[in-house]
This record gives structure tokens, C-alpha cells and sequence, in this order.
């Protein structure tokens, strides 16, 4: 529940998953739908137990934003069988550690528990898919967990709503438009229904991925997930269950046309009732359609520029460029790109614009690769009394130097040796390895690719990275941001 | 036949799923034994400890070095170690900067470094480069001049960002508050930045970066063997270089009663807080891991713990709230607190001091005791999936003197602890009523902060810990105060008295012996005085004349022995002019004087009326004892060119001397000198050579 909604979801993807020793995983469906991997690593008796829901800011509606994220909080509330607040507390007690995040794209949670707890890990995840609980406290005291996460988070940290006024304007037409944190009064507005609403639609089983690494049995394993995962019903049945659980009788019956009365309360799904078993049935063949967003296809067409005034000492500016989504081709060459120009201490930026001209304490430059589009962006930190006009020229001048010339044997070799290094060490740890097959099923439908990324560098060619440096740093399209500190 | 077996297995297999009973939580299997694995341990000719820790895992091998010598003090240069290591990796006898990153990066490597540790991470293909980088960082950092000015003017650009970081700014205060007089107490900033040389920084290097008594600590795909080869290969030629330096323990101070620090932050929408207190307690002591427990239960463990419980899953006062128990080998301290809105920053306040006296009444619950003991021992557990951990646990058993199976132990000792241990070390080392209460945040809920201050005054500091003084309005006026400070220096009550007794002052010579812990010599200042405005001083020390000045109401000259002799500028004289006199004050009316009383400032624990005198660009400040009105001390803020000298002088142990009162004993502070002086001859009306002065 400690988020890094935006930051950390970054790093991850920035540095998403390859080992010279080949990753070895299995991977299923389960009949309603929950996509299974499992990856099996015994040196330590621990492990990670992760669900992602693909279900992210991005499915949120244009008046109901920030509603994944605090979706996710009240998701730790408790379920039918586990007690309001018990939810962490009987991870903890277990010797455990969990979390969760949420960004535009997916939301995720993971327990990391000591290896014989996998059955109570399997549980706790399961309760969480199939009724998870919440209460009015619960929603307030929540709400106001999220405000402070946001204070905390953006408006006291220096610099803090960057990425939100660059969203806001590089993205004017998709929901990346706003921040997974959105918006307080949206929450404020909230009301039982769309929390309803909400777990009904994207909280199902055909939306989740469950992805298990560290020391386990496989076979046991597998029977523990049926047991707890396989009995979660499928299609619309579930949301039948729910309401079973949520509406009033006379509500239930308005909306089914058939009495509670008629369903096995301790086993639901194998009701014996001829009418409850033919309405269930039904039901669960009845799939849950995802609203899915669809691909950014806009480009920016001009140059906006805007001041913003915080509470900060030395001024900063931030350039946004549209990039192309994480899946494009393009992708490889444009994080190879990046690198050369902001990958350690040797890059470019870093040896010009910090050091040999001093104009900016810190100066960098990413690609946040999303679902349906990405975005560049170059930010400094002025150093004291340079204007951020000639930082913005020095950033211009590297720019045009990335898209009129190759880059240098050496600097590409270098490139390549990164990612060879950053590929290994991105797999050494269990937590890590369920996470990036869970990306890499739901994003590229290919959990493989864990094991084939280092090949997609090795294939950019200098060539390539000039190619994309002209085709997406669009000097006369992109959004510059000026921060300056506000008057005392 | 096919078909029916198949919806046969489809029943059974709903009938399995129908047997789970959700609302029982699964019971765990048998647990799996935990194995530290062993490291190497070896020392090397020079003096290096080594700690192998191997792990075929991933091709990749981690290196580090720690220096043997503790942290210093270093007065107003602090920072100078952390500016060495700021500054460790900006060149080499060898490598220019941009060479050195420049071949780091084409490995792909992480090498990074600051004043007392080395780091070094890469695939094993490269680490015979890598490990080539890495020394040469350790033993031929040249730090030049043209880095040592870019890194300090980045520094200086940080300073200025911790203005606007509350975070920092909290951080700085409980670092100086707990620890002043100690290394951890000592926050850098603009002054001593530029108090720091690189002659300075390239001493700091040579005294700390020496292989003797320093540890290395190698973690991953690599055997004694390889390791060995390239020890021979690249540290054996690093020599030893003196003794490692050792530092004696230092407690911290406790504060007496809560004390309340604010640190403004305009325009704050949440206040950090920081609840903290010196903990006198040591890496490996028996205490450590009950006491771990007890804050475990507190604030430093999960979502279950007391503060995080109360202020945030039932209050909603805030994200997080945490405690943290830091244990040194230096010294140790507890700070508990978060970030709270601006209107529940006194609620949460309240509460965390309320669960620091619940701890310590009574015995926590059996529920918690497990919590937190099962979750630590996960912790464990979990941490030993990186390589690193077991070689850390190698290094801590050899730094800290501990038991050779002390992490072996560690989930035995951990399982025997008991809720009566527990509410023993709440008892030992909690409190509620020695606090130093640390708010940074905006200054309307100040007031709101005044309940918990033990004297009902807070104190306010500035993002770098420095004391803001805080200002009173005066009851009496600026020319009031003067005539008091008159009259009671003369000893008279009314202007008529003093006038008379000022005539009869026809001349006066002072000496003060002075002596200086950055001078070798003692120092002689004599200051002479011819009614009505006749002045001159010299110093002197072994025989030598190093400043002199000479005023006679019209003309002057000032030597020293860097530049020699002048004649005063028009500028000087002119502001002489107003300021001469046995009492300047007299005539501050009349000589058009710009002058204020700003208000009453405490200083020390006295309460003095302080007066500015502007004189063009150079301010000065005279405190004035509001009780005997006596002045005891100035402050004299002077621009040079570009910089600003500030000096303060203070004026103590006033004797009567033929009726009128002079300060017998003074010191002089400028810039890092210290001058302590005492007055060794006052005489009223002896006889003065006029004409040798004049020299």
C-alpha cells in the first residue's frame, strides 16, 4: 500500500527483465479465466505471490479520476472472511511483506511470504478477487489516506506535480490525460455504487494475471490454485455472487427475478435449487466485456509552453515529447537513445549541461513507455542564477547533434554493455522475476520475452537511433514546462 | 465413453472446490530450515580484512571497501568529508574525469563512491577493469582544481534546494539536536562550505583512505582463488599510511523537558515532524534486539504498528507514520513521526507522545509481541535471498565485536523475547517528557505548538539547524537605552553627572593579552585614547608589529603586514569621525548616527536590547544586558568588495577603574578565529607618546 504510482513504476519498466541464465516459468489458464504463472527458484525459502488486474487510471471515467488508485487502498479494507484492517496484519504476522501499485496501466499486488505460507498467500489474494469488503469507515478513512498521499507525494515535494501538468498537456485527448492520483474532489464525489461498479468490471478473474515465483512445489501448487483461484466464479456469475452478498432481498430479487432464498449460502455455486443452478449457469456464460482503451494515435502539433509556480528554490525545466507506445518496435531503439544521452555519468547531458557548463544541478532525460502511447522527457534543475532559456538551448543543441549524427562506436558499444549489465541484475530477486512475467504476459502477450529482450537491443543499429531520435524529439511539437518559485 | 468420464472428473472436481472453507485461514506447512551460508574471511600484507561471500547465481560480482577510521568532527569546515566524497571520483593521477566515466560506463559497471565507502558492481567478464577503476579511485584521486570549483558551487546549489525540503531540513535538525559536539551533529552549510580548501579535501582523502584497518567486501561469482589473484594483482601495492583514526563514544544530549523546534516552510500544506531523543545504546549490546522488538510494536515495523494503527488506519491523519531506531556504533537515536496536514499537525503531535507513554505503562499485547516477532523474523529470512546480506552479517560480526554465531542465533534469541522484555526497554529507553519536538512546516500552527514546549517558548531554527533568533519588542526607546547604558558604565544618574566625569578622562591606555587556539603565539593589543578624539591600537606578538591604526580626529593610517601602511579614505575617516570618543554612544544623536533598537534578543539564557548602527553598508549590532545595561557584545557586519566579514566581540568582567566601569575580559571572534583576550593594564590619565604612535 505504499505506492510509487508514478516513479517507481518507471524504474521498473525502464529496466524490465532479461538474465543471460534463461528464466524458466510455466504458464496456464484457469477456466474462468485467470491467467497462471509459476516460476520455480529454491534458494531461499520464500515466496512472491502477485495478482495484476489490468486495470489502471487510464479505465477510469473523465469525472471519476483517481479512482483505480484508491481502489486499490480500500482493496486492503478486509473480504467476507477477513476482518476489517486484518488484511496486512495477518501478512505480517506471517513474517510477510506485501504492497501494491497502481499506475495508468494495470494495478498490482503481491505478498512476499516465507515459502511453507504459499497456501496463505494463494488465500489472502483469492479473498481479495472474489469479495473483497469495504465499509463506510473504510472509504472515509481512506479518502483521507489518499489526500495525504497525495500532499506527501505532490504538493509538498519540490517539483512534485511535474508529471501531472506534462500528462495534462501531452496527452489531450486519452486518459493519460491525468495522473493515476487524480483528482480529490472526484473522490469526495464518490458514491457506493461506482465502488460497486467499479470491482464488478475490472476486478474479475479474465482481468487478472496471478504470478508466483521462489520456492515452491509445483504440483501443490497447482492444486492450492485451484482450489482458492479455479472456485472464484466465472464470467458474469461472479457479480451474481456479489450481489448475493451486497443487495438487500427485495434488491436481489428485483434484479435477478428469483428469490436469495433459492441459493446455498455456504456454497454458492453448486446451489442446489434447479432455478439458482440454470440462472448461474447462464450467467457465467456470460463473459465481462473489459472497456479497453484504445492506442494514442495523436501527435502534438505545436508548442505549449507554460510557467508553473511552486514552492521550490531553484528554478527547472521539463520538455515533453509524444513518444510511441512501449510495445512499438521503436521502443528498443528509443531506450538506446536515451541511454546515450542520459545513461550514467559519462551521457551526454550529464557531461555537458551539469558539468562542463554548470547550468543545471541535475539534468536528465527518460521515455515512460505506457500501454497505449509513451512520452519523453527532458528535465534540469537550473543551477543558481542560469536562466532556464539557455539550459532549454544546450538541451535543443544535443538534440539536434542525436538527430543530424551517428552516434560514436563507443558510445553505442557502451549502450549495449548497460543494458547487457542492467538485463542480468533485473532478475535477481523472486519479487522481481513474477512481476516482470506478469508485465510481459499482459503488455506483449509473451512472458518469454524476459528471456529474448537482450536480443531486441542487440538489434539497434546506430542507424536506428538516429532514425528515432528524428521521428520523435519534434522541437516545433512538444510541451515545455518553466518552474519557478513562487513569491513568498 | 470418453465424454462422460470427462463431465465425471468435472463433477469431482466442483465437489473438491465445494470442501474449501474460506473462512478458515490455511495453516502453514512445515517450515524450511534456514542456512546462512559461510563467508571467507582473510586479511591481507597491508592490512585489509577481506570477506568472500561466494554466489554463482548471476554472472556478477560486487565489490566494496570501507575505511577503517571513524567519523570526525570538523567544526566549521563541516561537510569536508562529505565534500571529499562528493568530489572522490572526479579524476585520477591516471584518468581524467571524463576518462574515468567514460570507461565505468562502457563496462556497464556501477562504481560509485563517497568519503568512506567504495563501490563496485559488474558482470564478472568485466571485473578485472572494473576492479583496476576502482582502485584507482581508491589510491590516486587528484581531485583537481577546476572540479573541486564546480562540485562546490553544486553543493551550494544543494544548500539552496534544502530550503525548499522539509524532509532535509527535519533532518538536519534532529541530526544537530541529538548530536551537538559530535559527527553526526554537524550539518554543512553556506559558511562552512566556504570554509573548506581543497587543500583541505585532499587531506581528508590522504587521512582516510588508507588500506589499513579498511574492510573488503566481495559478494558473488567469484572463488578465493580469482580473488585472491586480483588482490596480489591491484591492492597489495597500496601502502600503509599511519593509524586509522578512532573516535571516543559519544552519547548525544538528552534534552531536558520537551522541547518544541520549529523550522519555517513558507506555504507548507503539511508539517514534517520528527519526535526524537539520543538513545544511549550500541551496535551488538545485549539490548539491541529487545529494543528492536519494542519499536518494532511502536512504529518501525508494517501496517500493525501502534503509531501507524492510530494515526493513520484510525485517525487518517496522515500517509505514514513511522518510528525509527537507528543503532551506531557512534551513537544512536529515536525519531518517530510522518507528515501530517497542516490543521492535525498538534492532534498527531499528541498522539505520538500518548503512545510513547502507553508503551512504557503497559505490557503490550501477546498479539503485537507475535506480530512484530514474526514479521522481523520474515524480514530475516527474506533479506538473506540477497548475497550481499550474509557478507554484511560477516563484516558486522568482525566491526562490531559481535558473537561469531550471532546471526546464527538471531531467530532463537529473537523467539525467546518476552512481553516483560519488552515493557523493560520502554522503560529503559522511551520517553515522552525528553523530547525534542522537530516541526517543519507553515507558520500558522505555531501557536497550536506552544502546549507541548515544557517552558512554553519554542525555539525556531533554519533549514540548516542554525538558531533563528527570536525578537521582542523593547519597552524603553533607542536613546533611552543609550543614556541607561551611560550612565550605568560611569556610574552617574543623570547627564550632568556624566559630562563631568567624561572631561575628566583626559586619556587612557589599555593592554589586553590575547592568545588564540589557531595562533602559535601569544598576541599583545594595546589601545590608546587622547580627549576627546584621539585613538590608536597595535598588535603585536614576538616582537612583531601586525597591525597598528592611528586616528587623531582628522587624519588616520592603518597598517598591517600584508599591505603595509595607508592613509584612512575619505570613507574611513568620515564614518571614524562619528564613531570616536571614549563613549561614541554620546554623540550618536548629534553625529547623525543612523541608528535602531531592534528589540530584545536572548542569547545564552539573557535577554539583551540590541541596537543597529548602519553605516553605509556595514551593520553592526550591540547587545546591551537589559538587566545592568551594560554592553556585552557587538556584532560588526562589514563588506569587503564582494564579501561580507562578520566579526563579534564580547565584553565581559567590567571592573571599576577611577570611577568608571571597563570590560576586563574579551573575545574577539572572526570569521574561523578565535581571539580570547584579558586585560592586563588600564590606566586612566597616564601619560601618552603621541608622536611614536604616529609611526
Amino acid at each position: 500500500m505504499k505506492k510509487y504510482i508514478l516513479v517507481s513504476y518507471f524504474f521498473a519498466t525502464s529496466l524490465v527483465a532479461f538474465s543471460q541464465k534463461k528464466i524458466e516459468y510455466l504458464e496456464y489458464d484457469l477456466a474462468n479465466g485467470i491467467h497462471v504463472i509459476l516460476h520455480q527458484e529454491t534458494s531461499t525459502p520464500i515466496v512472491a505471490v502477485s495478482v495484476l488486474y489490468h486495470v489502471g487510471s487510464k479505465n477510469e471515467n473523465t469525472n471519476k479520476t483517481g479512482f483505480a488508485h484508491f481502489f486499490e487502498h480500500l482493496l486492503f479494507e478486509g473480504s467476507e472472511n477477513i476482518d476489517r484492517g486484518e488484511y496486512s496484519k495477518i501478512v505480517e504476522k506471517n513474517g510477510g511483506e506485501l504492497n501494491a501499485n497502481t499506475s495508468q496501466d494495470r494495478t498490482y499486488y503481491y505478498e512476499l511470504l516465507p515459502s511453507n505460507k504459499l497456501e496463505l498467500g494463494l488465500w489472502l489474494e483469492s479473498e481479495r478477487m472474489l469479495h473483497a469488503k469495504v465499509d463506510i469507515k473504510g472509504i472515509e478513512t481512506q479518502r483521507s489516506v489518499v489526500k495525504e498521499e497525495k500532499r506527501q507525494r505532490v504538493d509538498n515535494q519540490p517539483y512534485g506535480s511535474f508529471f501531472t501538468e506534462m500528462f495534462k498537456r501531452v496527452f489531450t485527448t486519452h486518459p493519460y490525460n491525468w495522473a493515476p492520483i487524480g483528482s480529490m474532489e472526484h473522490l469526495d464525489a464518490a458514491e457506493e455504487a461506482d465502488y460497486i461498479n467499479f470491482y464488478k468490471d475490472f476486478y474479475v478473474p479474465s482481468n487478472s494475471t496471478l504470478s508466483i515465483a521462489g520456492d515452491i512445489d509445483i504440483e501443490q501448487t497447482k492444486k492450492w490454485i485451484q482450489t482458492y483461484f479455479g472456485s472464484i466464479p466465472k464470467g458474469q456469475a461472479l457479480n451474481v455472487y456479489r450481489d448475493f452478498i451486497a443487495l438487500s432481498d427485495a434488491n436481489f430479487e428485483k434484479t435477478y427475478s428469483i428469490s436469495k432464498s433459492k441459493f446455498d449460502a455456504l456454497n454458492f455455486m453448486n446451489s442446489k435449487d434447479p432455478e439458482a443452478k440454470k440462472l448461474l449457469a447462464a450467467y457465467a456464460a456470460k463473459p465481462i466485456e473489459i472497456k479497453r482503451t484504445q492506442k494514442d494515435k495523436t501527435v502534438l502539433t505545436s508548442i505549449t509552453k507554460e510557467v508553473i509556480y511552486d514552492n521550490i528554490q531553484l528554478p527547472a525545466i521539463f520538455m515533453g515529447y509524444k513518444f510511441p507506445e512501449q510495445l512499438n518496435t521503436d521502443s528498443y531503439a528509443i531506450e538506446m537513445l536515451n541511454e546515450v544521452l542520459s545513461g550514467g555519468s559519462s551521457s551526454r547531458i550529464n557531461k555537458t549541461i551539469v558539468e562542463k557548463k554548470e547550468m543545471a544541478t541535475f539534468a536528465f532525460s527518460f521515455y515512460y513507455g505506457l500501454e497505449d502511447a509513451g512520452i519523453g522527457i527532458f528535465a534540469a534543475i537550473a543551477s543558481k542564477d542560469v536562466n532556464l532559456d539557455s539550459i532549454q538551448r544546450e538541451f535543443d543543441l544535443q538534440i539536434d547533434l542525436i538527430k543530424s549524427e551517428l552516434i560514436s562506436d563507443e558510445e553505442f558499444n557502451k549502450a549495449r554493455n548497460k543494458f547487457e549489465n542492467n538485463l542480468v541484475s533485473s532478475n535477481s530477486s523472486i519479487a522481481g522475476i513474477a512481476e516482470n512475467l506478469a508485465d510481459n504476459h499482459v503488455y506483449y502477450g509473451n512472458a518469454n520475452r524476459v528471456n529474448s529482450l537482450l536480443d531486441n537491443y542487440m538489434k539497434v543499429t546506430k542507424e536506428d537511433i538516429k532514425r528515432v531520435a528524428n521521428k520523435y524529439l519534434t522541437q516545433d511539437a512538444r510541451v515545455i514546462l518553466h518552474y519557478l518559485p513562487k513569491e513568498k | 465413453m470418453k465424454k462422460i468420464l470427462f463431465s465425471a472428473l468435472l463433477i469431482s472436481y466442483s465437489f473438491i472446490q465445494a470442501q474449501v472453507d474460506r473462512s478458515i485461514m490455511p495453516k502453514p506447512t512445515e517450515a524450511k530450515k534456514i542456512n546462512i551460508s559461510e563467508s571467507q574471511v582473510f586479511t591481507t600484507v597491508n592490512g585489509i580484512t577481506v570477506i568472500l561471500s561466494e554466489n554463482h547465481k548471476l554472472p556478477r560480482v560486487a565489490f566494496q571497501f570501507i575505511i577503517g577510521s571513524d567519523p570526525r568532527i570538523e567544526g566549521d569546515k563541516a561537510g569536508l568529508s562529505d565534500f571529499m566524497g562528493s568530489l572522490i571520483m572526479s579524476g585520477t593521477e591516471k584518468r581524467t574525469k571524463d576518462q574515468l566515466d567514460n570507461e565505468i560506463d562502457f563496462i556497464g559497471a556501477n562504481l560509485n563512491a563517497s568519503n568512506s565507502i567504495v563501490n563496485l558492481s559488474c558482470l564478472t567478464k568485466h571485473l578485472d577493469k572494473g576492479l583496476e577503476l576502482m582502485n584507482d579511485i581508491m589510491q590516486n584521486a587528484n581531485f583537481p582544481q577546476s572540479e573541486f570549483e564546480r562540485v562546490k558551487k553544486q553543493l551550494q546549489s544543494n544548500l539552496l534546494s534544502t530550503k525548499s525540503d522539509a524532509g532535509s531540513m527535519a533532518k538536519n535538525a534532529v541530526s544537530k539536536l541529538n548530536f551537538p559536539k559530535h559527527p553526526y551533529g554537524e550539518i554543512m552549510t553556506e559558511s562552512t562550505l566556504n570554509n573548506i580548501t581543497r587543500e583541505d579535501i585532499i587531506a581528508s582523502y590522504k587521512n582516510n583512505f588508507k588500506p589499513n584497518g579498511g574492510y573488503l567486501v566481495v559478494v558473488g561469482d567469484i572463488n578465493r582463488i580469482e580473488l585472491e589473484d586480483l588482490i596480489t594483482k591491484y591492492l597489495l601495492a597500496w601502502r600503509t599510511n599511519g593509524p586509522i583514526f578512532t573516535n571516543p563514544a559519544n552519547d548525544g544530549v538528552f534534552p531536558t523537558g520537551n522541547r518544541v523546534v520549529f523550522i519555517k516552510k513558507p506555504g507548507a500544506v503539511q508539517s514534517v515532524v520528527s519526535i526524537t531523543y539520543p538513545v544511549k545504546i550500541r551496535t551488538g549490546e545485549q539490548d539491541q534486539l529487545p529494543l528492536k522488538v519494542l519499536n518494532g510494536i511502536f512504529g518501525g515495523g508494517g501496517f500493525g504498528t501502534r503509531l501507524m494503527q492510530n494515526l493513520r488506519e484510525d485517525k487518517a491523519y496522515t500517509y505514514g507514520c513511522y518510528s525509527s531506531l537507528r543503532i551506531t556504533e557512534f551513537g544512536s537515536w529515536m525519531s518517530a513521526g510522518g507528515n501530517f496536514r497542516n490543521a492535525v499537525t498538534d492532534s498527531a503531535i499528541t498522539e505520538i507522545l500518548k503512545e510513547f507513554q502507553t508503551i512504557k505503562t503497559d505490557l503490550v499485547k501477546d498479539e503485537e509481541l507475535n506480530l512484530t516477532k514474526s514479521s522481523m523474523a520474515g524480514d530475516f529470512a527474506r533479506s538473506l535471498e540477497s548475497p550481499e546480506t550474509v557478507a554484511e552479517f560477516a563484516y558486522s560480526i568482525i566491526k562490531n565485536k559481535l558473537e561469531k554465531d550471532h546471526f546464527q542465533t538471531y531467530l532463537q534469541r529473537l523467539d525467546a523475547i518476552s512481553k516483560e522484555d519488552v515493557l523493560a526497554m520502554s522503560q529503559k529507553y522511551f520517553t515522552s517528557t525528553n523530547c525534542n519536538i522537530v516541526v517543519v512546516g507553515n507558520e500558522e500552527i505555531i501557536e497550536s505548538l506552544k502546549k507541548f514546549d515544557s517552558d512554553g517558548k519554542i525555539e525556531f531554527l533554519d533549514p540548516f539547524a542554525e538558531e533563528v533568533k527570536d525578537i521582542k519588542p523593547a519597552t524603553i526607546s533607542k536613546d533611552e537605552l543609550i543614556d541607561k547604558y551611560l550612565f550605568a558604565v560611569s556610574l552617574t544618574s543623570n547627564k550632568k553627572e556624566l559630562a563631568k566625569k567624561v572631561k575628566k578622562v583626559k586619556s587612557y591606555e589599555r593592554v589586553i593579552e590575547m592568545t588564540s587556539p589557531q595562533i602559535p603565539i601569544p598576541l599583545k593589543m594595546t589601545e590608546y585614547f587622547v580627549s576627546p578624539t584621539t585613538e590608536a591600537q597595535k598588535m603585536e606578538g614576538q616582537g612583531m608589529f601586525f597591525q597598528k591604526s592611528y586616528y587623531d580626529g582628522s587624519t588616520g593610517f592603518k597598517f598591517d603586514m600584508q599591505s603595509g601602511k595607508k592613509d584612512m579614505t575619505s570613507d574611513e575617516l568620515a564614518s571614524k569621525k562619528k564613531s570616536s570618543g571614549l563613549f561614541p554612544e554620546i554623540n550618536y544623536k548629534t553625529n547623525g548616527i543612523n541608528y535602531e533598537l531592534t528589540g530584545i534578543e536572548n542569547d545564552n539564557g539573557n535577554d539583551y536590547y540590541v541596537l543597529k548602527l548602519i553605516d553605509g553598508e556595514n551593520v553592526s549590532y550591540d547587545y546591551y544586558n537589559t538587566t545592568t545595561y551594560l554592553k556585552e557584545k557587538s556584532i560588526s557586519i562589514q563588506k569587503v568588495g564582494e564579501e561580507t566579514n562578520e566579526s563579534t566581540t564580547t565584553y565581559n568582567d567590567y571592573k571599576n577603574v577611577s570611577g568608571i566601569l571597563f570590560p576586563h575580559s574579551l573575545t574577539i571572534s572572526v570569521g574561523p578565529m578565535n581571539l580570547i583576550g584579558k586585560v592586563s593594564k588600564m590606566e586612566l590619565n597616564g601619560k601618552i607618546d603621541l608622536k611614536s604612535l604616529k609611526e
